[in-house]
């Protein structure tokens, strides 16, 4: 009887599988990867996208679902006083928060890479007739799809991080949706020049141009972008663990 | 073994726990009494290492909970808030902590009919009674077969079965050797359990001392026509004096038999004297009654 890093994942995994709520936010997430996908994959018919682009159409509404189901699991911890347990069992805190920061992140990236398969299977069913197909031998389809799922785990962990690090849902979820989806909004109303500087790293640009097939001007490459997400979850999660490390329970 | 080292803890300017110090020993139960925001539960918390501090230091085993390699196995502890996830059922959360410390299978099953759970194990804990969820953290709490057992009103909302079961338990624990600490505001409930007594109020310590010797600090009440007078003769190291009425005086730290003696010896008329044993509710409340913090209006 001892506490090992294999103990705490498997606890993490206990913790994750047994709640429903778990299960219905990952399967809201991949619905909404494939659904999405599908509806443009069939509607859109003009230029500059590929029918790669097109089936993972839906990765940002599946990415703020993912980013949710992480913050469940990190606030969920704090809002519910299961933390407390959590702590007494692993004091040393730290482990806490890498495991569970795994088993999110692989738990989603497993399903949404399944999702974004499936998105590409199901979207190039229904393509529009305007947009040329592409198979899956196809330059960068592979990188896209893979790409997709690695993208949409990292934003479970970016949930878990940010959930740790708020201790509330509502806040993190704000926080979440801030930096996601109304951030990338926002940043084209400034001056052109600052607006073209930061747009392609902010973190839903550079997190998306990962699953990219078309790689337009002024973006970054697929492997730079998503380092550059990547830095956004370590910075958060450093934050986190800081947090939780220094701050009582 | 629980060891509490002048521990202070402060939120912002307010002092919780004020260089707190009291050894919880193995084989024995050790009672953590106080009234309501004495401090106790922070105390308790400090103990676990959820919350840090100020100053002082808490060791359990002889080192900090926060090191050990084993931690369930150290100690296991019932907090004062519900401490889990409401959409979980007993087995998932029991199963979820015993592996952390890899603790078998086997031992949550255990614990769940050591605590009598058996017939909800696979409820959500959301939809538990009180009482259930005390005992799901009871049966937290002996998970890793702990040495130290640590619960925070144990047997709030408990039925009367439940309170002789937690009674049974523990004093079985203590009587194996282990440590056993519980705390409560009811001196009725804790002295029957404990052994030792740690009181508090206001975060400081008020008595640290056994149920015998709590219920033996009585006093004498004594009626004279002369009371400055026998005020001095009566006065030396571990007596305590109190006036109650022009006439009237409570002795403490003396016999009636040595108050009668000396009275009589300084032909100090005396109209009553009346050994007064404190119950131990009323020792309880006299020994905390300055440091209560929330009293109802009078
Ligand atoms: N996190 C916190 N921040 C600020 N004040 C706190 C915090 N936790 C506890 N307190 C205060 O500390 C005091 C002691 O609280 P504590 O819960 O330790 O008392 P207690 O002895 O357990 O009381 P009870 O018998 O009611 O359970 C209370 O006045 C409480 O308001
Ligand atoms: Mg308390």
């Amino acid at each position: 009887m001892k506490i090992t890093p294999g103990g705490v994942v498997a606890a993490e995994w206990t913790k994750f599988s047994s709640l429903r709520s778990t299960w219905i936010t990952t399967g809201v997430s991949a619905f909404l990867l494939i659904a999405f996908g599908m509806i443009a994959s069939a509607s859109f018919s003009g230029n500059g996208m590929s029918a790669v682009d097109l089936a993972l159409g839906g990765s940002t509404l599946a990415a703020l679902a993912v980013g949710v189901l992480g913050v469940l699991l990190g606030a969920g911890e704090y809002t519910t006083g299961m933390i407390r347990s959590t702590l007494a069992a692993v004091p040393r805190r730290l482990p806490v928060l890498w495991s569970k920061s795994l088993v999110a992140g692989l738990a989603a990236f497993v399903v949404m890479t399944i999702g974004a398969f499936v998105a590409f299977a199901l979207g190039g069913m229904v393509l529009n007739s305007a947009i040329a197909g592409v198979s899956l031998g196809d330059d960068g389809v592979l990188r896209a799809l893979f790409g997709a799922g690695l993208y949409l785990g990292l934003v479970a962990v970016l949930g878990v991080a940010l959930g740790i690090l708020v201790r509330s849902s509502a806040g993190a979820i704000a926080i979440l949706a801030g930096g996601l989806l109304i951030l990338p909004g926002l940043v084209p109303l400034l001056p052109n020049a600052i607006s073209d500087a930061i747009s392609p790293y902010l973190p839903s640009s550079a997190g998306s141009a990962v699953m990219s097939l078309t790689h337009s001007d002024g973006s970054l490459g697929p492997w730079a972008g998503l380092a550059v997400f990547a830095g956004y979850v370590v910075v958060t999660l450093g934050a986190a663990a800081y947090r939780l490390k220094k701050t009582d329970a | 073994m629980i060891e509490v080292r002048e521990v202070t803890k402060r939120y912002g300017t307010k002092t919780v726990v004020d260089k707190l110090s009291f050894t919880a020993k193995p084989g024995q139960v050790t009672g953590f009494l106080g009234p309501n925001g004495a401090g106790k539960s922070t105390t308790m918390r400090m103990i676990v290492g959820l919350d840090a501090p100020t100053s002082g230091d808490v060791l359990v085993n002889g080192h900090s909970y926060v090191q050990s390699a084993a931690p369930l196995q150290e100690m296991g502890v019932l907090l004062e808030a519900k401490a889990v996830h409401p959409g979980r059922s007993a087995v998932s959360h029991l199963l979820a902590m015993a592996r952390t410390n890899g603790i078998p299978r086997s031992r949550v099953d255990e614990v769940i009919g050591l605590a009598g759970l058996s017939s909800v194990a696979h409820k959500r804990v959301g939809a538990f009674s009180l009482g259930m969820g005390q005992r799901l953290g009871i049966a937290a709490a002996l998970l890793g077969d702990p040495a130290v057992i640590m619960l925070d009103e144990p047997v709030n909302g408990l039925d009367p079965e439940g309170v002789l079961w937690v009674r049974n338990l523990l004093a079985g624990l203590a009587a194996e050797g282990r440590t056993v600490m519980l705390s409560s505001h009811l001196m009725s409930e804790v002295s029957l359990i404990a052994d030792h007594l740690v009181i508090v109020g206001r975060g400081r310590l008020l008595a640290d001392t056994t149920v015998a010797g709590l219920a033996t600090a009585e006093g004498v009440r004594v009626l004279s026509g002369d009371p400055a007078n026998l005020r001095n003769v009566l006065g030396g190291p571990g007596v305590t004096i109190t006036s109650g009425g022009p006439e009237e005086l409570f002795v403490a730290g003396r016999t009636a038999r040595e108050i009668g003696m000396a009275a009589a010896h300084y032909g100090i008329p005396l109209f009553e004297l009346t050994p007064k044993t404190a119950s131990l509710e009323e020792a309880f409340m006299d020994l905390t009654r300055d440091a209560v913090e929330y009293e109802a209006a009078r």
